[in-house]
């Protein structure tokens, strides 16, 4: 079996082996199987044909344009498969929808990662005062579920974890295991010092920052080796060159394994319905971003790719009062982010796991 | 001492006169907390008080900004550049492209400001080198003063060791004052802070202290929140509070796990407290 080294234009149908070699690559348009879904569903057979002729039974029935537009959904390609013409034709097709949907112009962007761009944050963990402004600003942005009755409506990308402080004391000084040695390792065992990594995401107290708590905003760390990309069964989520970690919702089957291999706690399933009145909609979208997604996908956050592959700051950095969020380009030793790397104490959550985050947190 | 004191009567004098602007100021800033649906809708931005955006829409659907509807705040930016105008020299920043450096002018938000050059003082500095610290070095509240600004009553600020004369210029009252002595803008805070905080003006040029919005290339257009946006200067550390940022009221915390009545179980200490 040839490898095939044109990556998209228009690759070479072969039919299926007999049996499937292992592909090298996570990239679907590296693979060394050259499979197309089409071709499968040609070749499939009596059972695929059946189906095929199912489902055109029930178009029939309506002549509804909507009907169509799911049919072509329904069998479009894995968005890194997809020739350019066919992510024109699926980006016209979506805006169509959403625009009707909506009731408003809707554009969903398909713009590439630009090159010499590699996206990288840092947070301020001393600065950040826990009153989740990024978290609703990201609610804003990207279109999540926001409803308000059924559990799992209420979609939001960032936590932020609130953590007691421990203090160290001058009269527990000799308190603490084994007890009388006169160290606080950590804290005693009575009185925590520094973190406690227990925490709280529903606190709700009527000004923060509170005194000794410490917060921590959690989201999606685009890790450079991401584990939720290693066991996706349809490929549809992968790292794009800039940095970023996507989803083709089309793709998405629900089935969760991504939610489970993340570390982070970074990834939400739409268990409902998604709830997104129409006047709160952002009607500027991305493919890969904040286009409205459907039940049954996961979503995470993607730094805002509507705004950062047109040069804008991420939604969360710019409504951050304390100014904690940074972003930039790595390749760029004159970014922010580059600079925080240089100068200040940086460090990367879960290290240990080598899944390489490209978020950093950082103190002065 | 006798000549501050003159100086205090001086001040106490035209305090009076002043004592109405305040009033009517306070009265002004009332109604847009209140957010009634005709009034335009006004949201804060990093310091409660400090700056604020008027919500309107750039076009069908698109607002300039978006606003908490629990806390007031800013929450999402459709125009970064919303009222801001050109930073003004800033050393370090000279490579920019020409206007791609903004800021938010404090001046018009400054009640006082343009009545201090011109009412009160009248370009004459108190008659002591330097003019900072009174001549027992120890700052002296002016009741007048603290009348009007009344974060001045308890001014913590560099603990004692600074002054008002450190900050505002001696004989331009209107003005602040910089590294060299030289007046500088109200606008321009950053260049007033430095000369103490130099770390923090280094930082604060690259994006790493404060806050920077609008387009994150390096050599993009940006608006730099000025320091006196974040931090108020005659009360740096929140009361006794001790910390630079003052307290703010948090966004609603996220929907409670399916079956949860409420998140008591979070509060479980782990470790037994003694
Ligand atoms: C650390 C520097 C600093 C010191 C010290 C300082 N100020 Fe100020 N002051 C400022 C700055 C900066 C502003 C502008 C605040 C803004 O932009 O919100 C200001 C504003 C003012 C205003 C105008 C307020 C208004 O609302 O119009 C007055 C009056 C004033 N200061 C008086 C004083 C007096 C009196 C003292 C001494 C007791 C003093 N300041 C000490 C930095 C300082
Ligand atoms: C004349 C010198 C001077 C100027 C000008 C000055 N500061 Fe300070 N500032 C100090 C000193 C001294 C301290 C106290 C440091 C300490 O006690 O550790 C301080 C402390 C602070 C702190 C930390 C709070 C604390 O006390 O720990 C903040 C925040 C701060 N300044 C902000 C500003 C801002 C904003 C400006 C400009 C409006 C400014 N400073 C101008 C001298 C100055
Ligand atoms: C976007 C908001 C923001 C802006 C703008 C900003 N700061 Fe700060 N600054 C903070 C916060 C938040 C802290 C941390 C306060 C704390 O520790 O609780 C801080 C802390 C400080 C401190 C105390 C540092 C320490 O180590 O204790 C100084 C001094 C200071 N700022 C000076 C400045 C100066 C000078 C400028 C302008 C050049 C500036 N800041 C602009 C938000 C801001």
């Amino acid at each position: 079996m040839a490898i095939n080294e044109k990556t998209s234009a228009d690759p070479v149908r072969q039919s299926a082996p007999a049996c499937p070699a292992q592909p090298a690559s996570a990239d679907p348009s590296q693979a060394v199987l050259k499979t197309t879904r089409r071709d499968f569903l040609k070749a499939g057979g009596m059972l695929s044909m059946s189906s095929l002729m199912g489902t055109a039974a029930l178009m029939a029935q309506s002549d509804d344009a909507h009907a169509a537009i799911e049919w072509a959904e329904h069998f479009q390609k894995n968005y890194r498969l997809m020739t350019a013409e066919e992510k024109a034709e699926a980006k016209a097709r979506l805006e169509r929808r959403y625009s009707g949907e909506y009731g408003k112009e809707v554009t969903v962007d398909t713009t590439e990662a630009q090159p010499g761009v590699l996206m990288g944050y840092a947070l301020n963990i001393r600065k950040c005062i826990g009153c989740r402004r990024c978290v609703h600003a990201c609610v804003a942005e990207n279109n999540q579920s926001r409803g308000k009755d059924r559990p799992g409506e209420k979609i939001e990308w960032i936590q932020v974890l609130r953590m007691e402080r421990g203090k160290f004391e001058q009269e527990k000084m000799n308190h603490g295991y084994p007890e009388g040695l006169g160290i606080q390792v950590g804290g005693n065992a009575y009185t925590p010092a520094g973190q406690v990594l227990e925490g709280q995401y529903h606190y709700n107290p009527e000004k923060v920052p509170e005194e000794d708590a410490t917060y921590m905003p959690i989201a999606c760390m685009q890790c450079e080796k991401p584990p939720c990309v290693k066991v996706c069964p349809v490929r549809t989520t992968y790292r794009e060159p800039d940095g970023v970690v996507v989803i083709d919702y089309n793709w998405c089957i629900g089935c969760r394994m991504c939610m489970g291999a993340c570390p982070y706690w970074a990834r939400r399933l739409n268990v409902t319905n998604p709830v997104l009145p129409k006047e709160e909609m952002n009607p500027v979208t991305h493919y890969l971003g904040n286009r409205p997604r459907m039940r049954g996908v996961v979503e995470k956050c993607h730094w805002c790719l509507q705004r950062s592959r047109h040069g804008r700051y991420p939604a969360c950095v710019e409504v951050c009062p304390v100014g904690a969020r940074k972003f930039g380009n790595l390749l760029d030793p004159e970014s922010e982010v580059s600079k925080i790397l240089a100068r200040k104490n940086v460090f990367r959550l879960k290290a240990e796991l080598n899944t390489f985050p490209k978020f950093f947190y950082f103190y002065d | 001492m006798k000549k501050i004191a003159t100086f205090a009567t001086v001040l106490a004098i035209c305090g009076g006169g002043l004592y109405t602007v305040i009033a009517a100021e306070n009265a002004a800033e009332q109604p847009a907390t209140a957010a009634a649906p005709a009034e335009p809708l006004v949201c804060f931005e990093s310091r409660k008080g400090a700056s604020e955006v008027t919500q309107r829409d750039l076009k069908p659907g698109w607002p300039n900004v978006k606003c908490s509807p629990t806390t007031g705040a800013a929450l999402w930016y459709g125009d970064p550049f919303d009222g801001t105008v050109p930073m003004g020299k800033m050393p370090g920043l000279e490579n920019l492209p020409e206007g791609h450096a903004l800021v938010k002018p404090r001046s018009e938000k400054l009640a006082l400001m343009p009545l201090c050059g011109t009412s009160c003082h009248n370009g004459v500095g108190p008659q002591f080198t330097p003019p900072t610290l009174p001549k027992d070095k120890k700052p002296t509240p002016i009741p007048t003063m603290a009348g009007m600004v009344p974060d001045l009553a308890n001014f913590q600020h560099g603990r004692d060791r600074i002054w008002c004369l450190d900050c505002h210029h001696a004989t331009k009252r209107n003005m602040l004052v910089d590294n060299f002595g030289d007046p500088v803008s109200f606008d321009q805070p950053q260049l007033l802070c430095g000369k103490c905080h130099g770390d923090k003006l280094r930082d604060w040029r690259d994006g790493i202290h404060g806050k920077r919005i609008g387009e994150f290339a390096s050599d993009g257009k940006k608006r730099w929140f000025t320091c006196t946006e974040c931090h108020n200067p005659h009360n740096v550390q929140d009361g006794l509070r001790n910390k630079g940022f003052i307290q703010l009221q948090p966004e609603p915390s996220p929907q409670l796990p399916k079956g949860m009545a409420d998140a008591s179980h979070e509060k479980l200490h782990p470790i037994p407290q003694h």
